[in-house]
Formats: C-alpha cells, sequence, structure tokens
C-alpha cells in the first residue's frame, strides 16, 4: 500500500551516497558513476508509485535498480573500453584540489581493484559493503544466503590479490 | 601465510572496504543537482504526494514547535470546473468581441501588446482531490488527514478592481540562456537534460531551467557554490545585507517588486525575495506555486557563506488587462470545494472557516509562451485531532469567459 513508502525525497538523500559508492566501485570513475547514479534515481522516481515496502526493503529495491543500470551501462559501452576509459582519464568530478584530496583518501584504489573483479564478485562485494544483508546480496544474485556468502568469501580473496598484484 | 594470519588479513580489508563504502560519496553539489533534475522530470501526481508526505511528516518531527504546529493544509481549486458546476461566469458574454470589449486600457508607460484572446486556464496541483475521500492517489492525504473539510467564509474581502493585468512571456531559448550565463561570466560546459545549459564560473556552477510544463515551475537559474566560493564579508551585515551583497556582486539584484523574509532555523539559512506584481488599482500582488507558497529568488548561506542561489530567471513580459470575477464569485468557487458528505456520519467534517483572501499571480504554462495569471488565494485555519492546520484555496481570478475551457 501507498502509505507504507517513505517520500521519495527521504529515500533520495537516505541512499544517495551508498548508491554512488556501489555505484563506483562497478565502474571504477566518478563522471560514469554520477552519470549511472543520476539514472538510478530518475528510473526510481518513475518506479516509485509501483514500489510495495511489504515485498522488499528501499535499500533493496534501489540496489537492484542500481544493479540493472549498471549492467545496462556495461552492456551499451562495451566493460573493456569502459574500464581502460576509466583508468585513462582524469574524472570530470577531480578538478577540485581538495577534492582530488578528499578522492585519495577515500579509498579510490581500493574501489578502483573492486571494479576489476568478475562480475558476480564485484556484485556480492559492492552490496555487501552497501549495507545489504546476505540474504538480500542472495536475492540479489539469484542464489541463496549461504552460497552468497561463499561467493563475498571467494571476492574478498580474490580482491586481496588483485590488490597485491598491484601493489607490486 | 597461515590460516589465522590470512583471515586477519581479510578482516583487516574488510574494514577497509567499510570505510571505502562509507566515505565514498559524490562530489559537492552533486546531491541538488541530481534533486533538481529528479524534480525536473517527475510526475506531477508523484510530486503532489511526496509533497504532502513531507509535510506531514515535518508536522509529525516538530510537534513541540508551536509555530510549527500551524502548518499548511492545502486545497487548490481547479477552477473551471467549479464555476462551470456552480454557474459561476455564465452570461458573461463569453465570445472574443465581449472579451474585448471588457478589457480596460493599459495605463500609460505599460508594455502593452494588445489582448492575448483566451488565456489557459491554470492547473493547479488540485488538491481539491486531495481533501476528498474518494482519491486514494494521494495516501498521505488519506493517512494523516481525512481530506474533505467543510468550508465557510467569514471574512472581509472587498475586491475594488474588475480588471487585473495578465504577463505574458516568451519562453526562453538556449541562447537566451548562454547570453544570461554569459553576463555572470560563465562559461557553457554541457546541456543536461532537463536544462537549457549547465555552465561553469571561476567558484560556482551555473545551471539554466526553461519553464516546467507540469508541475508547472517558472523559468530559474541555479548557482551550486563549489568549495572555493568565499564567504561575504561584511562585518555586522544583517543576512538580507549578506544575499544583497552577493546579488550585487554578481549582477542578480532583483528587478522587480518583492519582500524579503528571512529563515534561520536552520543551517544553512536562507534569504528569501518573494516576487510581487503590481495590480493598478489593488497594490503588490505576490507570486506563488500551486502550494500557495510565496517564491522568487534565494541565497542560501552556511558561516556567510553563500552556498545556493536560485531564481527567476529574467525574461521579457508583455502584459494585458483581463476582466476578472468579483469577491463575491471567487469565495462562491472557493466555498464550492467543500467535500462530499462523509460516509460515516458519525465522523463529521473538520470546518474550515476561510477569512483571508489576497490577489496573488501564478504561473500557466502554454507551449512557447506561457503566463502568469492573477488567482484569489483563500485560507483559514482547521483544528483536526488537536492539531492546528492553515487551510489554502487558489481560485482563478481571470473571469471564466476570457479563459480556454
Amino acid at each position: 500500500m501507498a502509505l507504507d513508502r517513505p517520500p521519495f525525497e527521504d529515500l533520495y538523500r537516505d541512499y544517495l551516497g551508498r548508491i554512488y559508492a556501489y555505484v563506483r566501485a562497478q565502474v571504477g570513475g566518478s563522471a560514469d558513476a554520477e552519470d549511472i547514479t543520476a539514472q538510478v534515481f530518475m528510473n526510481a522516481y518513475q518506479a516509485y508509485a509501483r514500489f510495495e515496502a511489504r515485498n522488499t526493503t528501499p535499500a533493496a529495491w534501489l540496489f537492484r535498480i542500481a544493479r540493472n543500470a549498471t549492467l545496462d551501462h556495461f552492456r551499451a559501452q562495451g566493460r573493456r573500453d569502459r574500464l581502460r576509459r576509466t583508468i585513462e582519464r582524469q574524472p570530470v568530478s577531480e578538478e577540485d584540489p581538495a577534492h582530488q584530496a578528499e578522492e585519495r583518501i577515500q579509498y579510490r584504489a581500493l574501489l578502483a581493484h573492486v571494479a576489476q573483479l568478475p562480475e558476480r564478485q564485484r556484485d556480492a562485494i559492492s552490496l555487501r559493503h552497501s549495507g545489504l544483508t546476505f540474504d538480500e546480496v542472495g536475492k540479489m544474485l539469484s542464489c541463496s544466503e549461504d552460497a552468497a556468502k561463499m561467493l563475498y568469501h571467494r571476492a574478498l580473496k580474490a580482491l586481496r590479490e588483485v590488490a597485491q598484484k598491484e601493489g607490486a | 601465510m597461515s590460516e589465522p594470519d590470512e583471515e586477519l588479513e581479510l578482516q583487516a580489508l574488510q574494514r577497509q572496504l567499510d570505510d571505502a563504502f562509507e566515505t565514498t560519496r559524490p562530489r559537492a553539489g552533486f546531491e541538488d543537482e541530481l534533486w533538481l533534475r529528479v524534480q525536473s522530470s517527475r510526475p506531477a501526481p508523484s510530486r503532489l504526494r511526496d509533497a504532502f508526505s513531507a509535510f506531514f511528516q515535518g508536522i509529525r518531527a516538530v510537534p513541540a514547535v508551536p509555530a510549527a504546529a500551524v502548518a499548511t493544509l492545502l486545497v487548490v481549486v481547479i477552477g473551471v470546473g467549479i464555476v462551470a458546476m456552480s454557474g459561476l461566469g455564465r452570461g458573461g458574454g463569453a465570445g472574443s468581441s465581449a472579451t474585448n470589449r471588457n478589457l480596460s486600457a493599459p495605463a500609460a508607460g505599460q508594455l502593452y501588446a494588445g489582448n492575448f484572446g483566451l488565456v489557459p486556464t491554470p492547473v493547479f496541483n488540485n488538491g481539491a482531490k486531495s481533501s476528498t475521500s474518494t482519491q486514494p492517489t494521494l495516501p498521505l492525504g488519506a493517512a494523516d488527514y481525512p481530506g474533505s473539510v467543510q468550508l465557510t467564509w467569514a471574512g472581509k474581502f472587498d475586491l475594488t478592481i474588475s480588471t487585473a493585468p495578465v504577463f505574458r512571456y516568451r519562453e526562453p531559448s538556449t541562447n537566451d540562456a548562454d547570453q544570461f550565463a554569459t553576463g555572470l561570466g560563465a562559461v557553457l560546459r554541457e546541456r543536461p537534460s532537463g536544462f537549457l545549459g549547465s555552465y561553469q564560473a571561476s567558484d560556482y556552477t551555473l545551471k539554466v531551467r526553461g519553464t516546467v510544463q507540469s508541475p508547472p515551475s517558472s523559468p530559474a537559474y541555479f548557482i551550486f557554490s563549489s568549495l572555493s566560493m568565499p564567504p561575504v564579508e561584511a562585518a555586522g551585515a544583517s543576512p538580507q545585507d549578506l544575499a544583497d551583497i552577493f546579488l550585487a556582486q554578481h549582477s542578480l539584484q532583483p528587478q522587480w517588486g518583492y519582500t524579503v523574509v528571512i529563515d534561520s532555523s536552520s543551517d544553512p539559512l536562507k534569504v528569501r525575495y518573494q516576487r510581487q506584481f503590481q495590480a493598478p488599482g489593488y497594490g503588490a500582488a505576490y507570486l506563488v506555486d500551486g502550494n500557495g507558497n510565496r517564491y522568487g529568488l534565494e541565497v542560501d548561506f552556511s558561516d556567510n557563506r553563500p552556498v545556493l542561489a536560485s531564481g527567476l530567471l529574467p525574461v521579457s513580459f508583455e502584459q494585458a488587462d483581463y476582466r476578472i470575477v468579483s469577491s463575491d464569485q471567487a469565495i462562491h468557487a472557493a466555498l464550492a470545494f467543500s467535500g462530499p458528505a462523509p460516509a460515516a456520519p458519525a465522523s463529521p467534517l473538520p470546518s474550515v472557516q476561510l477569512n483571508q483572501a489576497e490577489l496573488v499571480y501564478v504561473l500557466v504554462p502554454a507551449g512557447n509562451h506561457s503566463f502568469y495569471e492573477p488567482a484569489f488565494l483563500f485560507s483559514g485555519k482547521v483544528q483536526v485531532n488537536g492539531q492546528a492546520y492553515t487551510k489554502h484555496i487558489l481560485v482563478p481570478a481571470v473571469d471564466p469567459s476570457q479563459r480556454t475551457p
């Protein structure tokens, strides 16, 4: 029932940062992350009338939209080209030196490593560290809660290897 | 590596990931920029639902603040239907010749472009629907308030004018937006969806938007400060002084009549310049949105640092006088928005005594040329479950014979 829904603006203010971080971990660069985040909330707004809180949490609902938007993005652009571009270029939003410094201390490198993982591992880590439960992660990735835990654990090990390789 | 060591290393990595996801956020300004885009793209019914939702949540959130306890509950009128149902405006000589006869001559010096023909009828937020219990699409109207009210008039409203000016403007183009930005020293960066342009200046981002058809929103500019935007330094200056200085520095002083309202209840502090139109024989009439809220230009400050400025994009007006309904007709139209009889006789409708009325102006988007048209804003107080509200009703002022049906 519509009455269960919080105002969309509340949802927007509460989740914008988390959705952005999730998307950023998927695509690696802030310019693309902004574009996709914008698309996520445009789509979410258009679909909000159909959102039913009794079926899912706002977080799971929003992250599903974010995941779909990210997959669409990769499909449209080609993941390999995207990755190369985001690694090679300075993102638009990093013009401000203060912001650049902020970015550095905000674990940009770590998220860039996450972005290099295979899709499901990337998703498992990003969704989990965006605050979703393993049950929600499993539902999102069409697997059981236990399988989500295992996938996450494997992803963590893979991430450690990537980080070590990059750091070497 | 031993298993315990590996486990410790993975735990450390998890903590780093937690920090990374917790601290990675979009650049400053992105949140508000995107929200504006979302707002621009919003379908009217959902926007209205959110507005009501936020409004009622606001009431719940500040029950201890007496001033905030009197919140605004809005019912807006679609005039044509009601006027038609109530019989108002009939026999008024509808037709272009009659319309022309009733148009008064413009005052000397006015930019008069002659009759605009039938002007479009304002389509407000249609709060009238929210006041009925038969509209489930407006959830919070039904959840937090029964919706329907019984309206009575207990005020004094002697309108001495029979005509009021209607203002028309051409929809601003990307060229107009570019010229405005150039005047401020900002350079075109891109043309994002929903905006005429996005521009970059040394210490802010400027976005310019045209008229939004639904819900009606005036052409506007938005200045988002970057971190390098300096605070306005003026010892002993009032918030309005600060805003005046900032606007003067950027050549953005309002070129229209206004009153200033300061909202210092939260950070950022807001200085609002509420736009007025001059109606000969009546005086200043405020520009209001579909919720009856006055607007014009706003400068937000945080520690004397301007963080956001948003205002009406300058446009050139043509002006023509139109016959307006009498005060009696306006009151009649407003009262026609009493809710239907309740299904359960045991729950009588709340009574609202409307006791104030004023002439206001509302935006009426109409494609290439849009209008600011006169309307009447009625208000009165109502108590519901111990909670005080102010109820507003907007009624179109232009005589129905001079409006499109």
